[in-house]
């Protein structure tokens, strides 16, 4: 997986750049807006983390060119101005997902695989499986070994993001933006709670847990292989 | 009638009151003065005059005597002088030789020169009594010879002072009193505005001032003095906010910085190891740190109050998703949830930020409940506003802190052993300022309960 860096910040550039190494990926970092756009519309990176503010062109019409240029790779936006009108105007302008500095490693990570995750899985599949857990997104009904499992409408959502991610990380804050479309930090992890819940229902009848707490940085579906 | 009474209540009045009792003292003494000076010289002049007459008499009488006397008498005691003087000459019979009454009036201490009597007016009114003031002689052949002057004219004219005196100073106080009340009322306006001012920055808005309306005076000058007092104490209090805020700001960067090398180091540690469990520790502070900092920063651009992202919002729904977020947490205390949620008009809002208020706030009710407790929310459509109530049966907020649990990073003495970092019901404060709601934090007997207002506020405030 080759992914497109474009930050002006030198040392926050080449700390990312380490760390998605580090996790398996190749990068290349763009220390300037018209150096970033000329990389990103000449080269083809499954994903890129753009800066929204830089010096020459900044991240906004970068994203704009290269949605111009027909280039639909997943793209990641950081940013110090934290409030929702400028997530919004981020996400209207072509970007996928918007990150405001200064972030935790782990969460850019977390988002970052979903956003590659959902570029190969192209339509919004309406079933959805993994390993012995089944899920019918139109009928609202979920099976697991092929026994019925009955959901709260909120669960029901909370399992559908779970599994759309399953074996990938997912924070308790995409959690949050994703199935409760909050973007804040509640006081309490009250997640932690509704994750508890779900797996009293999808967990403890069975023999073997498919959702597991990821120390430090959130949760992770891992199905059981059906063989 | 209230605000009659309230007047004479207020300072300014008694002052005034005070004052025109003083100014009324002093006129009637110096009106006392006029009145007894002029007594004095009337009485001067009578006796004045009546010397002379005596002089002028003598001397007719030393040159021709007793018939030059009568002489004399008869030429003054002519009616056609009027009856300004009054003489009478008698002999030993007391028969009258001349003057213009006809009998002695009675007998009178030889020794006594000056006499007073009253007598018949015998000019023009009979029926009327003069009082008069005379000297009397006697001369050697048993006659008795007097000179007088009627004081009726100087007593009418003593009278007419006296009534003229009274009216002046009934009016001196009259005039003093409306002066006085006047001035109280305008005065008092004027202290009123410094004080419903102070009242208002009391409660919040420390950006009011005290209307300046004259700066010549001294209560001019005092508004002058007290609106810099105020400028200097909101720069000071601004000035701290902004330092903690820009101190959240600049301390974010190099908290996330470490709380990445502790992540990394994390990654480098095998499952198991001592150091894995302290470095999770330490990635666990400084993940509180950073929820600190971020929610200072977000109330700072709440208080801001930047309205982009308003929207008509559907409250009611709001609060709904916010206790369902929180309904498991409070099953897992053990406690028990209530909503009661009518339905409501829209209203206009930030849905994050209204979102984030709630969460707060139902978070604190679980939070502080102890198990087997209750936590209630409640929405309701009255005449004209909207209100939601958080309320539980924790511990309370005792009265006094009431208005201060709202400041940054307060906390009660009994809450500071709770997770928490005192800024949740600050945001809350910050929301309901931003959107111009009422927040009023009350007894819940036992607990809390926190209603929050919306649409009374703003409503009231567009018809002042």
């Amino acid at each position: 997986m080759r992914i497109l860096i474009i930050e002006d910040d030198l040392q926050a550039g080449q700390y990312l750049a380490k760390g998605l190494r580090e996790s398996g990926y190749v990068v290349d970092l763009a220390e300037d807006g018209n150096t970033g756009l000329l990389m990103a519309t000449s080269e083809n990176y499954d994903a890129m983390i753009v800066d929204r503010m830089l010096p020459g062109t900044d991240g906004i019409s970068i994203v704009e060119a290269v949605r111009d240029a027909e280039i639909s790779s997943p793209i990641l936006f950081l940013s110090a101005l934290g409030e929702v009108e400028d997530r919004v105007s981020g996400l209207k302008a072509g970007g996928d997902d918007y990150l405001v500095k200064p972030f935790a490693f782990s969460e850019l990570l977390a988002r970052l695989e979903a956003l590659l995750r959902r570029s190969t899985t192209t339509t919004e599949a309406t079933f959805l499986s993994a390993g012995d857990l089944e899920m019918d997104i139109l009928a609202r009904t979920v099976k697991r070994q092929g026994k019925r499992v009955y959901l709260h409408p909120r669960e029901f959502r909370l399992l559908e993001y779970l599994v759309r991610h399953t074996g990938q990380v997912v924070t308790r804050t995409m959690l949050l933006e994703h199935v409760w479309e909050y973007h804040f930090d509640p006081q309490t992890n009250v997640i932690d709670v509704h994750i508890s819940r779900l797996r009293q229902k999808i967990d403890k009848p069975f023999d073997i847990p498919i959702l597991h707490t990821v120390r430090g940085a959130g949760y992770k579906l891992e199905p059981v292989s059906q063989s | 009638m209230k605000r009659l009474v309230r007047m004479f209540g207020t300072t300014t009045f008694r002052l005034a009151l005070v004052y025109t009792v003083i100014f009324g003292l002093s006129v009637s003494g110096l009106f006392g003065f006029i009145l007894v000076t002029t007594d004095v010289f009337a009485e001067r002049q009578t006796e004045t005059a009546i010397i002379a007459e005596v002089a002028a008499f003598q001397e007719a009488f030393q040159r021709e005597g007793i018939p030059g006397l009568v002489q004399a008498i008869n030429r003054r005691a002519d009616p056609n002088f009027g009856w300004a003087g009054i003489y009478l000459l008698i002999d030993g019979a007391s028969n009258a030789l001349a003057g213009n009454i006809r009998t002695w009036p009675r007998d009178f201490d030889a020794n006594d020169v000056w006499i007073n009597f009253e007598v018949r007016d015998m000019s023009k009114a009979p029926e009327e009594t003069a009082d008069v003031q005379a000297q009397q002689f006697v001369i050697p052949g048993g006659y008795k010879f007097l000179v007088g002057r009627d004081l009726r004219e100087a007593r009418e004219f003593r009278g007419q002072l006296i009534r003229s005196l009274n009216i002046g100073l009934a009016l001196t106080l009259a005039l003093g009193m409306i002066g006085g009340v006047a001035f109280s009322r305008s005065i008092m306006g004027r202290i009123e505005a410094i004080t419903s001012t102070c009242q208002q920055i009391m409660s919040g808005e420390l950006s009011r001032r005290v209307p300046v309306t004259r700066t010549s005076d001294e209560l001019g000058q005092l508004t002058l003095r007290i609106n810099q007092m105020l400028d200097q104490i909101e720069r000071l209090m601004t000035g701290m906010q902004q330092v903690s805020d820009n101190v959240a700001h600049d301390l974010r960067t190099p908290l996330t910085s470490l709380r990445n090398e502790l992540e990394t180091a994390l990654y480098q540690t095998s499952d198991g190891s001592p150091q894995r469990l302290s470095i999770e520790k330490a990635i666990t502070a400084a993940d509180k740190l950073l929820t600190t900092f971020r929610a200072l920063l977000r109330i700072a651009r709440t208080e801001a109050g930047v309205q982009g992202n308003f929207e008509a919002l559907d409250i009611v729904s709001i609060v709904r998703d916010v206790a369902e977020l929180y309904e498991p947490l409070a099953d897992e205390k053990g406690l028990q949830f209530d909503t009661r949620l009518s339905p409501v008009q829209e209203i206009s809002g930030d849905r994050q930020l209204i979102a984030q208020a709630f969460s707060n706030l139902v978070d604190n009710a679980v939070k502080y409940t102890q198990p087997g407790g209750k936590v209630t929310l409640v929405a309701e459509q009255h005449e004209g506003c909207s209100s939601f109530v958080v309320a539980d049966t924790g511990p309370g907020i005792p009265p006094e802190y009431r208005e201060r649990v709202l400041e940054r990073m307060f906390r009660l003495e009994e809450s500071r052993t709770s997770p928490g970092s005192g800024l949740g019901l600050s945001l809350v404060a910050a929301v309901a300022k931003s959107h111009n709601l009422e927040l009023k934090l009350d007894d819940n007997c036992p607990g809390l309960s926190v209603t929050l207002v919306f649409g009374r506020n703003s409503d009231s405030k567009d018809s002042r």
